[in-house]
């Protein structure tokens, strides 16, 4: 049977993105999905449909740089790392996160 | 910008990047392969690794015009597979947008675009309407129309009417008057020609607000004096004859060899009040009695007199003051002129009455020759964009319904809604806009195609017209909904449907591909063979007109007859000097190698010329009210009879012994005979030329009934008189000759050019043509028509069959499975024919019936430009049924063919 785990949307994805990479440094992309999903406990799967769209628009957009270098079991990989932009929008991101969220607790927990 | 660099930079190293992408996903499946242990269950996880490229890739957005570009291909693709219907659509389409366009773009020249002036809006052309013969009016020059009701109307007001109108109104800010006088005799340089000639008001070039692009234009000043005479140049005419040259102004011109000092030269896009002449010359209004032909005696009381109705006039209004205001005022004004200037209760009534007409795109007697036509012609090239419309709408119909199954797997596959209706969109902008840009050409060949029917000849025929972009703006958006409409509906219906159904309909579904329903392709094709049997029988019965005018007996021969004339009195000849030299000319014609016989004439034969006046016939009383007994006339020389061949019954013709001095003598033909003389020898009679005691004239002969003036009108009583006589009309102005030539009548023009030119120098021969060329002229609307209509409907059979053709071609092709399993179980090839040839005769049975309905009801627009024909008229009915029933045979028997030439095995086979 196959487990039914909630889609993350497409904007937070962009904030665990930012948030790892600021966390860990340099990662690939298989990394960054493992890394949320094993800190989430397994509730958040990073499908690979989202993770490569989402890396490819946050290179677009300048929030990330790829860069190819040798992974730790000497296979070629291509690193992401944060840009000093990208940092500045992890902020804005998280801000914003910060501010819906609490704002979403105080609505749930008046009722 | 950062990032539109980057997109760039992905663009221009996109197989690297591209390349990139793929080894990091592969990395990606390997790393989870192994901790998951099996590359297949990682793979599935993976789900559609083309589908996250795609998703990847579409994160550069460029990505948007790519598909664009594939999306082309595709459709181009779909309609190389059915290329012959698809790229007829298209030129249908572009017949239809190119007609569309072409005709409006002239009706827009003579109805619709407005003076290249300032504020065009404002300006009111001023007419009066009343009975026909108004009794105030005792003398006129210019020109009446005929209005419903029996009503007439005209421009035409006397010159004291102007001056009161000018002077005493609120409505206008300006008031200024004008008379084209026809094309005068102008000799710049010792060089002569002829050239319009417009006389204006001094307020005329202020009031419409034109600046000279030399020199100045005529002011108030100029229309006090005649001396020194003055007169502006068209911009054109200064191009022509000055190249541009500043220093024309100040230059003689001889206008009917009176000098005229050049003054300036008007703007450049300024080309008169009327879209249908160009006056090379302007000239202050008080020069018309040297230049206008006129009675002798108007000329010194045409600015004072209140009975003789000559100027037109054109206002611009005040600003705020609408056309029904200043009308309430001005008719008020002119009413109580007339009304003083009437002596007599006779008078008093049916008085000219005032009324304005918006003046924006000028004054056109184009506009009333036309409109009317050109009325009808649009509605025939709407009709054929129908038609072409049609078959768009009916390639695309019947393609969205066989792509069902195609839409339903492409969703199944993933594509959303809007990519497939994008697609759809892109495919139906790929029939129209090829149809657009050919339409584009054909409507610029068909616009001088027009422009060379309409002028037929003339070389004075003036018609500014250019392509209209706001009409081939609109057909192209007719031609991009029809697309649409027939394209994306049916569409948009089948990607709104469930998938599943749509995987499992097979391409030969059962009732849908019968004949019997009605469907929405069917019914398309239907109408535009009912547009077509319009079309057709249009065509048809004015073809039948116009070989009805063709075969009207004419009673002289117009073979090998030159035509030509010349006006000596505007080179300064007068009275016995100007008969002596057209007298001189005839003998010099006459004599000349390849001429037979040649004669002088003051007025070209069916040509559309009257010259009409009051007899008196002993025995014939006067009644008290109303016109007595009139005539007919023209002034002919004494071999007018023997040179255009017209048979004389009784007496004897014209001849050398009439002439001046000897007994007035006229021959007549038999309507005056039978008319006047009723029952008597005619010859040896007298009746009087003129209404007051006139010339005593003899009847020496009668000749046999000769078209006089045109082909449909009834034939008048005609005298024709000599021109070597005294007699109260002998002519003052220009002459015409005939000649009957052994050879090509064309070839004389250089030979009689010379002739004139060693006998006076300074007289121009004009309209040098052939009499059978004139005729034509006269019925050159109806040819015009017959042309056309002729062409359009064959468009129109031409486009309807390739509808037909590829709606019965569809049919037969969804039916593919059901023939065979008939031609299987024994059925005849010829019924197999016979059973889709039942179908066209259906389809355009129903076509015809309706557009015979359609004609009928229809026939009253058209009736007025017939001759001899009834909208119903047998003939072509009989003949436009034929037509249609022989083209729909040809475009069904294809298809039919096809139908009886499927082989069961394979269309068994067939899916």
């Amino acid at each position: 049977m196959e487990t039914i785990y909630p889609e993350i949307p497409r904007g937070s994805l962009y904030m665990l993105i930012l948030k790892t990479l600021s966390r860990l440094g340099a990662m690939h992309g298989y990394g960054i999905a493992q890394h949320i999903q094993q800190t989430s406990d397994d509730i958040l799967q990073v499908e690979e449909g989202s993770l490569y769209p989402a890396l490819q628009r946050m290179l677009i957009k300048g929030w990330i740089e790829g860069e190819w270098s040798v992974s730790e079991n000497n296979r070629r990989a291509r690193f992401y790392k944060l840009t000093p932009e990208g940092r500045k929008q992890l902020a804005r991101e998280l801000h914003g996160y910060k501010l819906v969220s609490g704002a979403i607790a105080r609505v749930i927990e008046a009722l | 910008m950062k990032e539109l660099w980057r997109r760039i930079e992905w663009l221009l190293h996109r197989p690297r990047f591209e390349r990139e992408l793929d080894e990091e996903l592969r990395h990606h499946l390997t790393l989870k392969a192994e901790q998951q242990g099996s590359r297949e269950a990682a793979q599935r996880q993976f789900g559609n690794i083309a589908l996250i490229k795609e998703d990847a890739r579409a994160m550069w957005t460029f990505n948007f015009w790519e598909q664009i570009a594939k999306d082309i291909r595709y459709g181009l693709r779909g309609m190389a597979r059915n290329r012959f219907f698809s790229g007829m659509a298209v030129l249908s389409l572009s017949l239809g947008i190119g007609a569309n366009t072409a005709i409006y773009s002239i009706m827009d020249a003579v109805m619709i675009r407005s003076l290249p002036v300032q504020h065009p809006d404002e300006l009111t052309i001023v007419n009066w309407h009343a009975k026909p013969d108004p009794a105030v009016i005792h003398s006129s020059n210019g020109s009446d129309y005929d209005e419903p009701g029996g009503f007439i109307t005209s421009p035409n007001f006397p010159w004291p009417a102007y001056e009161r109108l000018r002077d005493h109104n609120s409505v206008f800010s300006s008031l200024f008057a004008y008379q084209g006088v026809g094309r005068l005799n102008l000799v710049i340089r010792d060089q002569a020609s002829l050239g319009e000639v417009e006389l204006v008001s001094g307020n005329f070039f202020s009031g419409l607000g034109i600046v000279p692009a030399a020199g100045r234009l005529i002011s108030e000043d100029d229309n006090r004096a005649t001396d020194p005479q003055v007169a502006v140049l068209s911009y054109r005419y200064w191009q022509d004859r000055f190249a541009s040259d500043q220093s024309a102004v100040g230059k003689i011109i001889k206008i009917n060899n009176v000098p005229f000092t050049i003054i300036g030269v008007s703007a450049p896009e300024f080309f008169g009040v009327s879209a249908g002449s160009a006056p090379v010359l302007f000239v202050p209004m008080a020069n018309r009695p040297a230049l206008a032909r006129s009675f002798e005696n108007e000329h010194a009381t045409m600015f004072i007199d209140s009975h003789f109705y000559w100027v037109e006039m054109m206002g611009r209004l005040r600003p705020g003051v609408t056309i029904a205001q200043a009308e309430a005022e001005l008719s008020g004004r002119f009413h109580q002129f007339a009304l003083a200037s009437a002596e007599n209760e006779k008078e008093r009534t049916n008085l000219p009455a005032l009324w304005l007409e918006q003046g924006a795109s000028g004054v056109d007697s184009l506009r009333r020759r036309y409109s009317k036509p050109l009325y009808v012609l649009m509605a025939m090239v709407v009709l054929i964009l129908a038609i072409a419309c049609a078959n768009i709408a009916n390639l695309l119909l019947s393609r969205a319904t066989a792509r069902r199954r195609e839409m339903a797997v492409r969703l199944s596959l993933g594509a959303s809604r809007a990519r497939v209706l994008r697609q759809l969109l892109t495919e139906s902008v790929l029939l129209s806009l090829p149809g657009a840009l050919l339409g584009l050409g054909v409507a610029a060949l068909g616009l001088r195609f027009l422009i060379w029917l309409l002028a037929n000849g003339r070389e004075d025929f003036v018609l500014r017209a250019q392509l209209d972009w706001r009409v081939l703006a609109f057909t192209l958006l007719v031609a991009l909904a029809t697309g649409l409409l027939f394209g994306l509906a049916p569409a948009l219906e089948a990607t709104r449907v469930d998938i599943a159904p749509g995987l499992k309909e097979v391409r030969i579904s059962g009732p849908r591909s019968s004949f019997r329903r009605l469907g929405l392709s069917q019914m398309l094709v239907i109408s535009q063979i009912a547009l077509s049997v319009l079309l057709v029988l249009g065509a048809a019965v004015f073809v039948r007109t116009l070989s009805n005018l063709h075969s009207v007996a004419l009673g002289f021969n117009q073979e090998n007859l030159l035509v030509f004339s010349l006006d000596a009195s505007k080179a300064g000849y007068k009275d016995s000097n100007l008969k002596l030299l057209y007298a001189d000319l005839e003998a010099r014609f006459r004599v000349l190698p390849g001429v037979r016989a040649a004669t002088a004439v003051s007025m070209p034969m069916v040509s559309g010329w009257t010259s009409s006046t009051d007899i008196g016939v002993p025995g014939i009383p006067k009644p008290a009210v109303g016109r007595g007994p009139k005539t007919s006339y023209a002034q002919v020389g004494p071999t007018f009879f023997e040179t255009m061949q017209i048979p004389i019954v009784l007496g004897r013709a014209l001849g050398p012994r009439d002439a001046d001095g000897a007994p007035l003598a006229a021959v007549v033909n038999q309507v005056f005979a039978s008319k006047y003389f009723p029952n008597q020898d005619p010859v040896g009679k007298h009746f009087t030329l003129g209404s007051k005691p006139g010339s005593d004239m003899t009847i020496v002969g009668v000749s046999r009934t000769a078209r006089y003036n045109s082909l449909k009108r009834d034939i008048p009583p005609v005298a024709y008189i000599s021109y070597l006589q005294k007699h109260l009309k002998h002519p003052s102005g220009e002459m015409y000759y005939d000649l009957r030539t052994s050879g090509d009548p064309l070839a004389m023009a250089g030979v009689i050019r010379k002739v004139v030119h060693d006998a006076a120098p300074n007289v121009p021969v004009a309209e040098i043509t052939t009499q059978a060329r004139r005729i034509d002229n006269t019925i050159s609307q109806e040819r015009a028509f017959a042309d056309l209509c002729t062409v359009f409907a064959g468009l129109a059979l031409v486009i309807a069959s390739v509808g037909l053709y590829g709606t019965m071609a569809y049919a037969v092709s969804r039916r593919t499975n059901e023939i065979g399993i008939r031609v299987a179980l024994g059925a005849e090839r010829r019924r197999i024919v016979w059973m889709v040839l039942r179908e066209v005769f259906a389809l355009s049975g129903a076509g015809l019936v309706i557009g015979l309905l359609c004609a009928w009801a229809s026939a009253s627009a058209i009736k007025a430009f017939l001759f001899g024909v009834k909208p119903a008229d047998p003939t072509a009915l009989v003949a436009s049924a034929a037509v249609l029933a022989a083209s729909t045979l040809l475009a069904g028997y294809g298809p039919a063919w096809r139908a009886s030439r499927i082989d069961p095995m394979s269309a068994l086979r067939h899916e």
